[in-house]
C-alpha cells in the first residue's frame, strides 16, 4: 500500500496512453498539487510533457500540435471548463481523466460539445489525495469541521478522497469508527454509501480478511499535536511548515537566493528518505558525515585546473558533485535554521516540560515548571500558550487546578488574545468530557503496570517520553482487543472474530492548531500497512 | 525438542529444539537455526526438519485461530509478532490502482451528435460542387438560376415576409435573396457569399479525401482549378460592373459558418509548424542515440577491458556517430529554441515556454546519455590492454597448469624417494638413469613443450602413483587396502614436504658455496638475498606471489623458451663478469634494494624461485643434462673467467630445470636475471627483452648490449608504457575529448544559469576558458 507509488502509476499510465509526441498536462488547482507530489519536472520532462497548464487559465493559446492531458477532478466548474474547451479545441487531440468518479450526465455534455473529434480517452483514475509520503497522504483540507460537525462541502470531498484511495489502492474494507465522534461516523456512513453505490469499482479479488478502514476522531487526543517532536521530518513541519514537500525558507535570516524555497521529497532526496524519521541528534551526526563525503568529492574549485586530466574528472564528477551539492546546502540550511529556532525559542526546556505535563502526574511539580517557562522571555508566546492549553487538558478537573492563575501570567506575558482564547477552545474540542477514553490515567491492570514500570526504569529521553494514544489504538486493534463498544463495525460484519487484518487503513481526522484562534480540524489520513504503522507514527505526529 | 517430547513442561511458541530459546515467530526460529545450530551433526539436522515442519503446522494452526492465540499470547507483544522474521519494508507488489473508462459511453453520445454534423457539413460540400460544376462565367444567368434551383428546393417568398436573420420586413427595396445552398432566405445584409476559390478548395478537398489513391483525377482536378482561378480573376472586374455574383455564391450565415470551419479542420490537416518538424527530427535523434549508446558503451567496455571481440576502429566510428547525434540533437533543441524568436509579433508566452522546455529536456537527455559515454583506449593503449589481457588470460592458464604441475611433481618425487626403498613401484623411473629414456618417457622438453603433465621428482611419481593405487582400490572395493594407501600416501606426503624444505635450504646453502668459489663479488649480493628468501621460500605460495609479478611481464611463448635460456644463462655468467670488472664492484650492497622498489619485487621472485627448482636440480644430475653440452657450447665466453665446469652445475641447471617443469618459471627465472641488471644500473648489463624479437640463437658475444637497463626495462612494464603510450597518442585524443568537454560544460553553464546559479556559472567559464585556451594551444603546437 504506497500511495505515492499508486498515484504514480496513474500519471505514468496517462503519459504512456497518449502516445509520442509533444504533450500538454491540463490540469486544475488541486490536481496539479496531486502531480507535483509525485513527479519532478525532469522526470516528467523525460516523458515528452512540455507544459502545464491550468484548466481555468484564460491564457492559453492554440497549439494544435501539441496533445492534451487533461487531469482533472469531476467538479462542476471543471466540467464546464472542459466543454469551453472541446467547442474550441486548443489542442489537436484529448485524452480526459477524472481522478474521481463523474456522472452520466456530464459525461453526456462533454461529448455533445465535442463536435470535431477531438477527445481520444474518457477514463476515472482515481488519484484525488496528495500522497506525502509512501503511507501517508492528505487532502489538504484546513477546517473540515464547524464545531464538531462537519461542513458539508469538505465531508463530500473527504469521502471523495477516501473513495478514491480505496481505489487506486483496490481496497475494499470493512469500516469501523470512533463512536464518541459524530464526525467520525459520519464520514465512515459516507464512505460505506459510496461503496454500496459504485458496488462495480469495488470488486476486488477477496481476501481471506477483508482490510479494515479506522476512522478516529483527533479529538480523543488533543496532547500529541500540541507537543514539540524531535524528528527531523515532525521538526521540519512542525518549526518551518511543510507544504506539499515545500518548506519555505524565506524568513531565514541571511538566506541566500535559491534557498528561499527548498523541496524535501523523500522520493529524490536519499538523504531525507534516511533521515527523516530520526531525531535530532542523529540528524546533526548524519549531516556531518553528509558535509565529510561532499568535501571528499568536492573538485578542487579553487585549485586551478591545470591538467587535462584534471579537467576531465571535474567535468565528469560534475554532475554527481552538483545534485550532492544542493542536497548539502539544502539540508545543512534547514538543519541549521532548525536548530537556531530549537535554542532561540528554548526548546529543549519548553519540551522537557510539555513531556511531564504529558506524562506524569505530578501536579505540583508541573505547575511549576510552566510557571517558571512562561516567566522566561525567549519563550514564544505560541509555546506558552500551548504549555498552558496542555496543563488545561491534563489537570481540568484537577482539585488544585490553578488555570485562571496560568491565564493571568499569559495576559501579563503579553501573549495576544488569539493565543489566550485556544486555551479555552482546545478544552472544548477535546477536554475530558468530549473525550472517549481516558488518555492520562491508565484504566487497566496492565497498563498501569507499565506506567510503574516504566517510572522505576527511568526515562531513557525526556524528550520523547511521549507515546501517542494512537499507538496504543493500534496495538490494541492489531491484537484484535479494541473494543467494539468503543469503536464499532458500520453495518453487519461478518468476520468480527478474526479481526486481526493485514490491511490497515486507519483514517484520523485531525486537528491542526491554527494561529487563527480557532481550532480547525484538519483532515489527514493515514494508511498502514501492520509493520509500518510505527514508523508512520511518527509522521503523524509530526503533522498536527 | 525435549519440551516438545515432554508432557510435563508445556512450552508453547517458537521454541528452538536445541537451546529452547524463545524465538517469537517461525521466520525467527528458521534463522535462529541456520545462524547458531548450523554446525550441528547432521543426522540432528534431520530430527529438527521434521520439528520445523511440526512447527510449520503448528504455526498454520495458530494462525486459524489468530485471534485467541493473539489474547493468550499477549507477551509476545505486537512488535515481536509483527517484526518476527518479515522484513518490515517488504511491499506486497502493487498493482495499477482501479479504473473505469467512460469512452464508450462517450463515443456513443458523441456520434449522435457528430453523425448530424456531418451529414450536414457533406450535404453542403455536394450542393456546392454542384454549384461550381458549370462554368458560371459564359451560361447565361437564367440558366446559372435553374441549375442553382434544381440543387436545392428555395423556399417560397411568401413564405417568408422577414429576413429571419435581422427581421426586416423584405420589400422592393429591400429584396429576398435565397441561400444557394440551403435554399433559405435572408436579407441582402445578411447574406455572405463564398468565392469559387473557397468552394474549390472545399469541394476538391473532400474530393481528395474520398478519392486519395486515383491520383490521376486529381490532376486535371487541379488544373481545372488553375484555370478557373484565373477566369474568376478575370470575371471579378465584370462582376463589380453588372453586379452579378459570376464568381461567388450566395449563401446564409449558417452555411457559411459551417463551411469556414471545414476550411480550418483542411488547413490545419495540412499545415505542420515547424516546430513539429523539428522536434520530430529530435526524437528521431534521441531514439538512435538510445538504441546506438548501449551498443557503443558495449563495445568501450569491452575493448577498454582489451577483448577483441569488436574492432577499436568500428568503436570509434560508432562513438563519432553518436556524439554527431549529440550534435545533431543540440543544434536542433537550440533551434527550436530560437524558433519565430525574431518575429513580429513575438509568439506568445506559452510558445517560448514549450520551446524553452524542449530545449531544457534534450539538455538534459544530452548531459545524461553523453557523460555515460566512456572514451576509448587510443591505438597503443589498446595494444598494451590486448597484451595484458592475453597475459591475463595465459596467466589464468599457467596458473592451471602450473598446479598440476606441482602436485604431479610432489607425487613424483616422492615415488621415486619410495621406490628407492620399497619394491612395489611398477613404474619406477630411474632416479638417475640417462637422459634418452626420460625422453622416452615424455618428461624431457627436448623435443616439445608440452611436458607439464610429467613430473620428474621421483617423490612425486611415488605419490601419484599410490593415489591412482588408492582409486583402483576404491573401484575394486578393497577398503582395507584403501586406508593402507591412504596411510602410505600421508606418510609419503609429510617426507617429501620436509625433503623440500631440506633441499630449499640446502641448495641454497649450495649454490651459496658455489658461488662463493666462483665470484666472490656477487656471492656477497646474492647469499645476502637467498637467506633473506630462503625462509619466504619454504613457505610461501609461489603462485600468489607470482601473480602480481606476472601481471606486468608480457608473456612469452614456449618457442622462444629455449634459446632463451640459454640467452638468460649467459646472460647471468655474462653479466657477472661485468660487474666484476668495473668500479662498482663495491656497490652492489647498497644498490640491492632497488630493484625491489623499482620493479614490483620481480628481482626477488625470480631467486625466490630458486630454491623452489632445487629438487629436482638434485634429482637430476646435471651430467645428465642434454642441454649441457649445448650450453657448454654457447656460454664458455661467456663465462669468462669463471672455469666453465664448476659454474656450470650451479648456474645452469636451476635455469633449464625450471624450464623443464613449466614455461613459465622458466620465465621467472629470466626475469631474475633481468632483474640482476638493476642492481648493476652502471655495468653495460644486457637486457633480456631487448632481445626477444630478435632470432633466438645466438652467441653470447652479441649479448651485452650496452643501454641504460633502467631505460630499457620500463617497456616491458605495461604500466608505464601506458603512460608512454598515452603521451605518444594523447594530442588526437585529447583534442576530441576537450572538444566534447567544452560542450559539456556549455551545457552546465546553460544549465547552471537557468538555475540562477551564478557562482558555478563563474567557475565553470573558468573552467571553459581555460579548456578552450589549452584546445587553442594544442591546435597550434600541432599544426
Amino acid at each position: 500500500m504506497n500511495v505515492v507509488f499508486a498515484v504514480k502509476q496513474y500519471i505514468s499510465k496517462m503519459i504512456e496512453d497518449s502516445g509520442p509526441g509533444m504533450k500538454v498536462l491540463l490540469m486544475d488547482k488541486e490536481t496539479t498539487g496531486i502531480v507535483s507530489m509525485v513527479y519532478t519536472q525532469s522526470e516528467i520532462l523525460q516523458k515528452e510533457v512540455y507544459l502545464f497548464e491550468r484548466i481555468d487559465s484564460q491564457n492559453r493559446e492554440i497549439m494544435k500540435h501539441l496533445k492534451a492531458i487533461c487531469f482533472l477532478r469531476p467538479t462542476k466548474e471543471n466540467v464546464d471548463y472542459l466543454i469551453q474547451e472541446l467547442r474550441r479545441p486548443k489542442y489537436s487531440i484529448y485524452f480526459i481523466y477524472f481522478s474521481n468518479v463523474i456522472s452520466k450526465s456530464d459525461v453526456k455534455s462533454l461529448a455533445e460539445a465535442d463536435e470535431q473529434e477531438v477527445v481520444a480517452e474518457v477514463q476515472e483514475f482515481y488519484g484525488d489525495y496528495i500522497a506525502v509520503n509512501p503511507h501517508l497522504f492528505s487532502l489538504n483540507i484546513l477546517g473540515c469541521c464547524q464545531g464538531r460537525n462537519w461542513d458539508p462541502v469538505q465531508l463530500s470531498r473527504t469521502t471523495q478522497g477516501l473513495t478514491a484511495l480505496l481505489l487506486s489502492l483496490k481496497k475494499c474494507p470493512m469500516i469501523r469508527y470512533q463512536l464518541s465522534s459524530e464526525a467520525a461516523k459520519r464520514l465512515a456512513e459516507c464512505v460505506k454509501q459510496v461503496i454500496t453505490k459504485e458496488y462495480e469499482l469495488f470488486e476486488f479479488r477477496r481476501t481471506e480478511v477483508p482490510p479494515l478502514l479506522l476512522i478516529l476522531d483527533r479529538c480523543d487526543d488533543a496532547i500529541t499535536p500540541l507537543l514539540n517532536q524531535w524528528t527531523y521530518q515532525a521538526m521540519v513541519h512542525e518549526l518551518l511548515g511543510i507544504n506539499n514537500n515545500r518548506i519555505d525558507l524565506s524568513r531565514v535570516p541571511g538566506i541566500s537566493k535559491d534557498l528561499r524555497e527548498v523541496v524535501l521529497s523523500a522520493e529524490n532526496d536519499e538523504f531525507y528518505a534516511n533521515n527523516m524519521h530520526l531525531n535530532f541528534a542523529e540528524i546533526g551526526s548524519n549531516i556531518k558525515n553528509l558535509m565529510e563525503d561532499f568535501q571528499k568529492k568536492k573538485p578542487k574549485e579553487q585549485q586551478k585546473l591545470e591538467s587535462i586530466a584534471d579537467m576531465k574528472a571535474f567535468v565528469e564528477n560534475y554532475p554527481q558533485f552538483k545534485k550532492m551539492s544542493g542536497t548539502v546546502s539544502k539540508h545543512v540550511t534547514v538543519v541549521g535554521e532548525l536548530s537556531r529556532l530549537v535554542s532561540e525559542r528554548n526548546l529543549l526546556e519548553v519540551s522537557e516540560v510539555e513531556q511531564e505535563l504529558a506524562c506524569q502526574n505530578d501536579h505540583s511539580s508541573a505547575l511549576q515548571n510552566v510557571k517558571r517557562l512562561l516567566q522566561n522571555p525567549r519563550v514564544t508566546e505560541f509555546d506558552a500558550a500551548r504549555l498552558v492549553m496542555l496543563y488545561a487538558l491534563h489537570y481540568e478537573r484537577h482539585s488544585s487546578n490553578s488555570l485562571p492563575g496560568l491565564m493571568m501570567d499569559l495576559r501579563n506575558k503579553g501573549v495576544s488574545e488569539k493565543y489566550r482564547k485556544l486555551v479555552s477552545a482546545v478544552i472544548e474540542y477535546g477536554g475530558k468530557r468530549v473525550r472517549g477514553s481516558d488518555l492520562f490515567s491508565p484504566k487497566d491492570a496492565v497498563a498501569i503496570t507499565k506506567q510503574f514500570l516504566k517510572g522505576l526504569k527511568g526515562v531513557e529521553n525526556v524528550y520523547t517520553q511521549h507515546q501517542p494514544f494512537l499507538h496504543e489504538t493500534l496495538d490494541h486493534l492489531i491484537k484484535g482487543k479494541l473494543k467494539e463498544n468503543l469503536y464499532p463495525y458500520l453495518g453487519p460484519s461478518t468476520l468480527r472474530d478474526s479481526c486481526f487484518s493485514s490491511q490497515i487503513l486507519l483514517v484520523l481526522h485531525m486537528s491542526k492548531l491554527d494561529l487563527n484562534s480557532s481550532i480547525k480540524p484538519k483532515v489527514l489520513f493515514l494508511l498502514e500497512y501492520r509493520n509500518r504503522c510505527f514508523g508512520a507514527l511518527q509522521i503523524l505526529v509530526s503533522c498536527p | 525438542m525435549a519440551s516438545l517430547d515432554d508432557p510435563g513442561e508445556v512450552r508453547e511458541g517458537f521454541l528452538c529444539p536445541l537451546c529452547l530459546k524463545d524465538l517469537q515467530s517461525f521466520y525467527q526460529l528458521h534463522s535462529h537455526y541456520e545462524e547458531e545450530h548450523s554446525g550441528e551433526d547432521r543426522d540432528v539436522k534431520g530430527q529438527i526438519k521434521s520439528l520445523v515442519q511440526k512447527a510449520r503446522k503448528a504455526k498454520n494452526r495458530l494462525l486459524k485461530r489468530e485471534g485467541d492465540d493473539r489474547a493468550e499470547s499477549g507477551t509476545h507483544g505486537y512488535e515481536s509478532f509483527s517484526y518476527g522474521g518479515v522484513d518490515p519494508y517488504m511491499w506486497e507488489p502493487q498493482e495499477l490502482g482501479a479504473m473505469r473508462s467512460h469512452l464508450s459511453d462517450f463515443k456513443k453520445h458523441r456520434a449522435a451528435r457528430i453523425d448530424h454534423y456531418v451529414v450536414e457539413v457533406n450535404k453542403l460540400i455536394i450542393r456546392l460542387e454542384k454549384l461550381t460544376a458549370f462554368d458560371r462565367t459564359n451560361t447565361e444567368s437564367a440558366k446559372i438560376r435553374a441549375i442553382e434551383k434544381s440543387v436545392v428546393p428555395w423556399v417560397n417568398d411568401q413564405d417568408v415576409p422577414f429576413c429571419p436573420d435581422c427581421g426586416n420586413k423584405f420589400s422592393i427595396r429591400n429584396r429576398r435573396h435565397h441561400c444557394r445552398l440551403c435554399g433559405s432566405i435572408m436579407c441582402k445584409k445578411c447574406m455572405e457569399l463564398i468565392s469559387l476559390p473557397l468552394a474549390n478548395k472545399l469541394t476538391s478537398a473532400s474530393k481528395d479525401s474520398l478519392s486519395t489513391h486515383t491520383s490521376p483525377s486529381q490532376s486535371p482536378n487541379s488544373v481545372h482549378g488553375s484555370r478557373r482561378g484565373s477566369i474568376s480573376s478575370v470575371s471579378s472586374v465584370s462582376s463589380v460592373l453588372d453586379e452579378k455574383d459570376d464568381d461567388r455564391i450566395r449563401c446564409c450565415t449558417h452555411c457559411k459558418d459551417t463551411l469556414l470551419k471545414r476550411e480550418q479542420q483542411i488547413d490545419e490537416k495540412e499545415h505542420t509548424p515547424d516546430i513539429v518538424k523539428l522536434y520530430e527530427k529530435l526524437r528521431l535523434c534521441m531514439e538512435k542515440v538510445d538504441q546506438k549508446a548501449p551498443e557503443y558503451i558495449k563495445m568501450a567496455a569491452s575493448l577498454n577491458a582489451g577483448e577483441t571481440t569488436y574492432s577499436l576502429e568500428h568503436a570509434s566510428d560508432l562513438r563519432v556517430e553518436v556524439q554527431k547525434v549529440y550534435e545533431l540533437i543540440d543544434a536542433l533543441s537550440k533551434k527550436i529554441l530560437t524558433l519565430d524568436l525574431k518575429q513580429d509579433p513575438p509568439p506568445h508566452p506559452n510558445t517560448l515556454r514549450l520551446q524553452r522546455m524542449i530545449r531544457y529536456s534534450a539538455t538534459l537527455f544530452v548531459q545524461e546519455k553523453l557523460l555515460g559515454l566512456m572514451s576509448l583506449p587510443t591505438k597503443e593503449q589498446f595494444e598494451e590492454l590486448k597484451k595484458k589481457r592475453k597475459q591475463e588470460i595465459e596467466r589464468k592458464r599457467i596458473l592451471e597448469r602450473q598446479a598440476a604441475l606441482e602436485s604431479q611433481r610432489r607425487l613424483e618425487e616422492r615415488r621415486s624417494d619410495l621406490a628407492s626403498r620399497a619394491t612395489n613401484g611398477e613404474v619406477v623411473p630411474p632416479r638417475r638413469g640417462p637422459a634418452p629414456l626420460r625422453k622416452a618417457e615424455g618428461w624431457l622438453p627436448l623435443s616439445e613443450g608440452q611436458r607439464q603433465s610429467e613430473d620428474p621428482d621421483p617423490l612425486l611419481q611415488q605419490i601419484h602413483n599410490i593415489t591412482s593405487f588408492i582409486r583402483q582400490a576404491k573401484a575394486a572395493d578393497r577398503t582395507d587396502e584403501v586406508l593402507m594407501l591412504q596411510e602410505n600416501l600421508r606418510q609419503l606426503q609429510d617426507e617429501y614436504d620436509q625433503q623440500q624444505t631440506e633441499k630449499a635450504i640446502e641448495l641454497s646453502r649450495r649454490q651459496a658455496e658455489e658461488e662463493d668459489l666462483q665470484r666472490e663479488q656477487l656471492q656477497v649480493l646474492r647469499e645476502r638475498e637467498w637467506e633473506r628468501e630462503q625462509g619466504q621460500a619454504a613457505s610461501l605460495h609461489t603462485r600468489t606471489r607470482s601473480l602480481d609479478f606476472r601481471e606486468i611481464r608480457p608473456f612469452q611463448l614456449e618457442p622462444g623458451r629455449e634459446p632463451r635460456t640459454h640467452l638468460a644463462h649467459a646472460l647471468d655468467l655474462g653479466s657477472s663478469p661485468a660487474q666484476s670488472s668495473t668500479a662498482t664492484k663495491t656497490s652492489p650492497p647498497s644498490l640491492a634494494p632497488e630493484p625491489f622498489r623499482g620493479w614490483s619485487g620481480s628481482p626477488a621472485l625470480g631467486q625466490e624461485f630458486l630454491p623452489q627448482s632445487t629438487p629436482s636440480q638434485r634429482s637430476e644430475a646435471p651430467s645428465l643434462n642434454p642441454f649441457d653440452e649445448e650450453e657448454d657450447l654457447a656460454s664458455p665466453s661467456a663465462e669468462g673467467t669463471a672455469s666453465p665446469p664448476a659454474p656450470e652445475p650451479s648456474l645452469g641447471p636451476p635455469a633449464r630445470l625450471l624450464r623443464e617443469y613449466n614455461p613459465f618459471e622458466e620465465e621467472e627465472e629470466e626475469e631474475a636475471v633481468a632483474g640482476n641488471p638493476f642492481a648493476r644500473p652502471d655495468s653495460p648489463a644486457p637486457n633480456p627483452f631487448d632481445e626477444e624479437d630478435e632470432p633466438p640463437p645466438r652467441t653470447p658475444a652479441s649479448l651485452p648490449v650496452p643501454g641504460n637497463p633502467f631505460e630499457e626495462a620500463p617497456c616491458t612494464n605495461p604500466f608505464e608504457e601506458d603512460s608512454d603510450g598515452g603521451q605518444e597518442g594523447a594530442e588526437p585524443i585529447e583534442e576530441e575529448l576537450l572538444l566534447q568537454q567544452i560542450d559539456n560544460i556549455k551545457a552546465y553553464i546553460f544549465d547552471a544559469k537557468q538555475c540562477g546559479r551564478l557562482d558555478e556559472v563563474e567557475v565553470l567559464t573558468e573552467n571553459l576558458r581555460e579548456l578552450k585556451r589549452t584546445l587553442a594551444k594544442q591546435k597550434g603546437g600541432s599544426d
